[in-house]
């Protein structure tokens, strides 16, 4: 029974690391309808940054934050090429994100080295009814939980978030009332840098990541933010944290090396069935 | 057939076919193997061309295949087969492959169908590495030379017309393809699937066909890496392969034979300058690394944003080869007017 809460506490942790990438996908997808495939790059990015900058002396807090608002300004630099020219439509950008995170690959590699790398987090255990929980685990899920309500009040309260649900759900009228609706683009890259990167600081005292784990960590995003369509944050964080429990579950009771070929399964599964109730002229009527 | 000698086209392909055949003799025996591989990728490549250009699907797993190809050829010939049937067996064992998963797998398109291919070749790599039968995470070692009809294929040479006649075949099928009724189907779904479904074109049937097809290629592929090397490995197969095939496309351009062999010789031998820059003495220790994944990156990005048609079509390589492109200049700049007026 201890070892169930176990699980499900780092099911919970590691499922909120995926809400985070996931709701930066979301956030890009629904301004700029580009799948950002430079999602997981950012959370490597934050990641190893805030290691250096813990190891260059920094404090804990002020150092994540830095590391964070990098990540925030890589993914402006990553808008900027992946839609600043105008005629890019969203297959290339893809395939320009995708490009992106070579070139990412050759820069963290001079800086950090090959080798997986990670930092101390908040140390230390706590017992919650007879399991012991690590520190982390309950200081990544309060912090998500944190982030998603912010964003939650950021998109419904502020002006910047208006705009960029406004022009999330009609370009053509949010550009009629004057809105700048590239610019509003760029705005939700630079947000998407910066949700991936709280991802990147917060997951990487659990999980030690090295310059190639983006292909993971997108995929695990993709697959939680699919369930919502890639549209609706919150079936986006409903979705990682079914995957992450799923697999804490898989790696805790079968094998761990299963976890990554459930969760891959089941976002397969979700994609079908999704397509099963969408025809082609839906999709194409939606463009 | 006078009139197809004096086709600028038909010339040119004579001519790079005279090359590629005297490489193997003209070359270093060091660089052979290079060679090998090159060729190995531009038949992966051309496959995915037709998937990508012809038939406008992403693939971001097409390595899949080639490690499909490349597993039942080495597990055939290891368990006692001849190995011609273990090579013949490879592309019909990734169609088969293709033909099965493509079934659900081509109901999503765009970037779902993308991100599928690539969780597809996550959840081959993990399995394979898991199965005690396929040798784990080792890999199967000890595959056999391969010997068709008496003849030993023992050295690099030998190894090169072997992949040199693969080429020609898979070259040969994909004009064919390219040139009859389907191959138009297939070009009219990738502008618009609704539009060639109402035309009559069997959207379905067509798309799982080409997928199927472009499956095979890298299978044969796989099969001869196989018998090449001798040893297969899920490390041998990463993803970054995959990628590796589609900045081959997207460099050389979608949609032309041509452009697919383009793309694979220029990616193959920049990537062999660097490895050779990045391996000189005083570099340090991470530099073929850091260099070759910056020049993919770059090239990549810069093709998808300058390029957009790729170097065959980009650079328009010879005035005359655009006459026989022509009818093709014509289709993509009208679609890059619609693009543009639509965006």
């Amino acid at each position: 029974m201890s070892d169930l809460l176990q699980y499900l506490v780092s099911g919970l942790a590691v499922g909120c690391g995926f809400a985070l990438l996931a709701s930066g996908l979301v956030t890009v997808h629904r301004v700029s309808g580009t799948v950002n495939f430079a999602q997981g790059m950012f959370a490597v990015v934050a990641g190893l940054a805030a290691g250096s900058f813990l190891s260059a002396g920094l404090p804990h807090g002020v150092a994540e934050v830095a590391a964070v608002t990098a990540a925030g300004a890589v993914g402006l630099l990553t808008g900027l090429v992946a839609t600043g020219k105008p005629g890019t439509g969203p297959r290339a950008a893809l395939i320009i994100t995708l490009g992106l995170g070579f070139v990412a690959y050759a820069v963290e590699i001079m800086v950090w080295g090959d080798g997986p790398r990670s930092h101390p987090g908040l140390g230390g255990t706590i017992q919650v009814a007879g399991a012991y929980v690590q520190r982390q685990h309950l200081l990544v899920i309060a912090a998500t939980a944190l982030v998603f309500t912010a964003l939650g009040l950021f998109f419904s309260r502020t002006y910047l978030g208006k705009a960029l649900s406004a022009a999330a759900s009609n370009p053509y009228a949010a550009r009629a009332v004057g809105m700048n609706v590239t610019r509003m683009g760029l705005a939700a890259f630079a947000l998407g840098g910066v949700l991936g990167g709280t991802a990147g600081v917060l997951l990487t005292p659990m999980l030690p990541i090295s310059f190639n784990s983006d292909v993971l960590l997108i995929t695990n995003g993709f697959a939680a933010a699919i369930l919502g369509g890639l549209n609706r944050p919150g079936l986006a964080l409903a979705g990682a944290l079914t995957l992450g429990v799923a697999e804490a579950l898989v790696a805790g009771y079968l094998d761990a090396s299963y976890q990554t070929v459930v969760a891959l399964v089941l976002m397969l599964a979700i994609m079908i069935w999704q397509a099963s109730r969408r025809t082609a002229l839906d999709m194409e009527a939606a463009r | 057939m006078s009139h197809l000698l004096r086709s600028p086209g038909t010339l040119a392909a004579l001519v790079v076919a005279a090359v590629a055949a005297a490489m193997p003799v003209l070359l270093p025996p060091s660089q052979v193997p290079v060679y090998v591989l090159l060729l190995l990728a531009a038949i992966v490549v051309t496959g995915l061309s037709l998937l990508m250009g012809y038939g406008g699907q992403v693939s971001l797993g097409q390595a899949s295949f080639y490690m499909i190809g490349g597993y039942s050829a080495a597990l055939l010939a290891v368990h006692g087969l001849p190995t011609w049937v273990a090579l013949l067996a490879a592309p019909v064992i990734a169609t088969a492959a293709a033909a099965l998963i493509g079934v659900p797998l081509l109901r999503l398109r765009g970037h779902h169908l993308a991100f599928a291919t690539l969780a597809v070749q996550l959840i081959l790599l993990s399995l394979a590495g898991r199965q005690e039968w396929a040798g784990g995470d080792i890999g199967l070692q000890g595959i056999p030379q391969l010997e068709v009809a008496g003849y030993e294929f023992a050295d690099d040479v030998s190894y090169a017309y072997l992949a040199l006649a693969a080429l020609a075949v898979v070259v040969l099928i994909a004009r064919n393809v390219v040139d009859s009724r389907p191959g138009r189907g297939l070009r009219a779904l990738a502008t618009s699937e609704v539009a060639a479904e109402s035309s009559g074109v069997p959207v379905a049937g067509y798309k799982l066909a080409v997928f199927s097809l472009s499956a095979g290629f890298a299978g044969l592929a796989g099969g001869v890496y196989a018998f090449f090397i001798g040893y297969v490995a899920p490390g041998s197969f990463p993803v970054l392969l995959s990628f590796e095939y589609v900045v081959m496309v997207v460099v050389g351009g979608t949609g032309t034979i041509w452009g697919a062999l383009a793309g694979a010789t220029v990616i193959t031998l920049l990537l062999q300058l660097l490895n050779n820059i990045g391996t000189m003495e005083g570099m340090p220790a991470a530099a073929p690394s850091v260099l070759s994944y910056a020049v993919y990156g770059l090239l990549l990005v810069l093709a998808m944003l300058f390029m957009p048609q790729g170097l065959v079509r980009g650079l328009a390589f010879s005035s005359r080869l655009e006459v026989r492109w022509g009818t093709w200049k014509t289709i993509s700049s009208r679609s890059a007017k619609r693009r543009r007026s639509s965006a």
